[in-house]
């Protein structure tokens, strides 16, 4: 009888509380952070920006020589472009699958991305935090070589981790702790050791907008392996959001376009102008 | 006993459960808004189930809200983008208006009416003053409201792509239709 009178009490009570004005309710409480960066890619480094459910990301990356070539080579533009086109698709919100290949050492990567952890606008989740496995197959002819290469020779694997705040709408900030192995190594590949198997790095790349669609970039790879030849990779660029479209442009030390080379590959002096000119495009379609 | 007592509470429920024609004050949460956007490439709209309104004829006040967060357009990386780089719905979550009914209302006549607004017209956090024409139309299960209005982007200071793709319009036509359940005064 209790519970009736309560009923019946509440049936009355509740359009009283009414007020004149309806009080602004969320209807979304906890929607993750969104567009930490515009791009699956920061400059190289991969970032923690999932695709949905769904989508297809397309995107076509270049690296062209150092600047040091000059004006009578454009800056380098003359001295031919290393090229990724890749594509990359969202089974789930959380979970992409992708293939790319790259023209230094002709190789092609397949790749997934989970995104493990998203950070939240309330701050229960300070960061969010992707893995990113990728498997590399190198196809360049290496028949002159004493012993060819076997297919496995020719693997390497990748293992990146990025982690990332937004810590506002216009600065956002990742590191990326990344292991690389190569089956094989040589003089005739393009990495900076050719006696080491396995690289290891912790990247810093970030991004501030200083308009609604346009931001500077950077990213730094401290060179952590022992290894020799291994120096620092800096890039410094721009990404313009067109409502359709993310252009990134920017400057490198290195002509890798993928997590193996980035990692394992030589970088030039950025402080003496051995940087080269490089751009992404990156398009998003949907798929369902 | 017990039989009794509950006939006695459905009684009371009945008598007292507010119904359209006494009912002065009509509210919903599950509402339709659509913002549609003809720009000279592409046409697309961002819709939300999520419309949540009051008209109290009483107090001659209509008051309506959408978490702009349960927009979609269909493309999801649209969405963030809306979200995050136009609307920005973290620091403005809502798209509102408030206003009164400046013709009558004649809640005997059961058909559907033409009925004219004005209020405050708040998104982005910028609030102007819009007057909205619409059709009211008191049924069985309450009061049904579609309304039409033009929102221009650039008067709420929303910024938008025009650099290289004219992909979003200026003008947003709003399309609304509610139907308002009666709730007791």
């Amino acid at each position: 009888m209790k519970l009736f009178i309560s009923i019946i009490l509440l049936l009355f009570l509740i359009p009283e509380i009414l007020f004149a004005q309806l009080e602004r309710q969320r209807t979304v409480v906890d929607q993750p952070v969104e567009l930490t960066f515009m791009a699956p890619r920061n400059i190289n480094l991969l970032t923690v920006e999932p695709l949905s459910k769904g989508e297809l990301h397309y995107s076509i990356m270049h690296t062209f020589g150092e600047v040091t070539g000059g004006a009578r080579n454009l800056w380098g533009v003359d001295q031919g472009a290393n090229v990724r086109f890749s594509f990359e698709y969202g089974f789930g919100d959380n979970f992409s699958v992708g293939f790319g290949r790259s023209s230094m050492d002709k190789v092609y990567d397949f790749n997934a991305r989970i995104a493990l952890l998203r950070q939240k606008r309330d701050g229960s989740m300070p960061v969010s935090v992707s893995l990113a496995p990728s498997v590399g197959i190198i196809t360049s002819s290496f028949g002159f070589l004493d012993e060819d290469y076997s297919f496995s020779d020719r693997l390497n694997f990748t293992l990146a981790a990025p982690i990332a705040r937004k810590f506002s709408d216009d600065f956002s900030l990742m590191i990326v702790p990344t292991v690389v192995h190569f089956n094989r190594v040589g003089a005739e590949l393009n990495i900076a050791d050719p006696n080491v198997n396995t690289y290891y790095s912790v990247g810093v790349g970030g991004r501030y907008k200083f308009a609604a669609r346009t931001a500077l970039t950077f990213q730094y790879i401290p060179p952590i392996t022992d290894a020799d030849n291994l120096d620092a990779n800096i890039g410094i660029g721009i990404d313009i959001e067109t409502g359709g479209h993310v252009f990134q442009m920017f400057f490198t030390t290195s002509r890798a376009l993928n997590e193996s080379y980035l990692i394992a590959g030589e970088n030039g002096d950025f402080f003496d102008r051995e940087f080269r000119f490089g751009f992404n495009i990156n398009r998003l379609f949907r798929i369902r | 006993m017990k039989v009794l007592k509950l006939l006695l509470l459905f009684s009371l429920i009945i008598l007292f459960r507010p119904d359209a024609t006494t009912a002065q004050k009509f509210m919903a949460e599950e509402g339709y808004v659509e913002f549609v956007s003809r720009a000279p490439l592409l046409e697309f709209k961002g819709t939300s189930n999520n419309l949540t309104g009051l008209i109290d004829l009483d107090e001659n006040l209509i008051d309506f809200y959408v978490d702009l967060n349960t927009l979609e357009t269909g493309i999801r990386r649209r969405d963030r983008d809306m979200r995050s780089t136009y609307l920005k719905t973290d620091q403005f979550p809502f798209a509102e208006f408030t206003g009164e009914l400046l013709t009558g209302f004649d809640k005997e006549n059961p058909q559907e009416q033409q009925v004219k607004t004005r209020g405050m017209f708040t998104i982005h956090g910028v609030e102007r003053e819009i007057e909205v024409e619409g059709t009211l139309e008191l049924r069985e299960g309450g009061l049904k409201l579609n309304a039409s209005f033009t929102v221009l982007l650039e008067d709420h200071n929303i910024d938008r792509p025009r650099v290289l793709f004219y992909e979003l319009a200026d003008e947003q036509i709003v399309n609304i239709s509610i139907l308002l359940e009666p709730v007791a005064n």
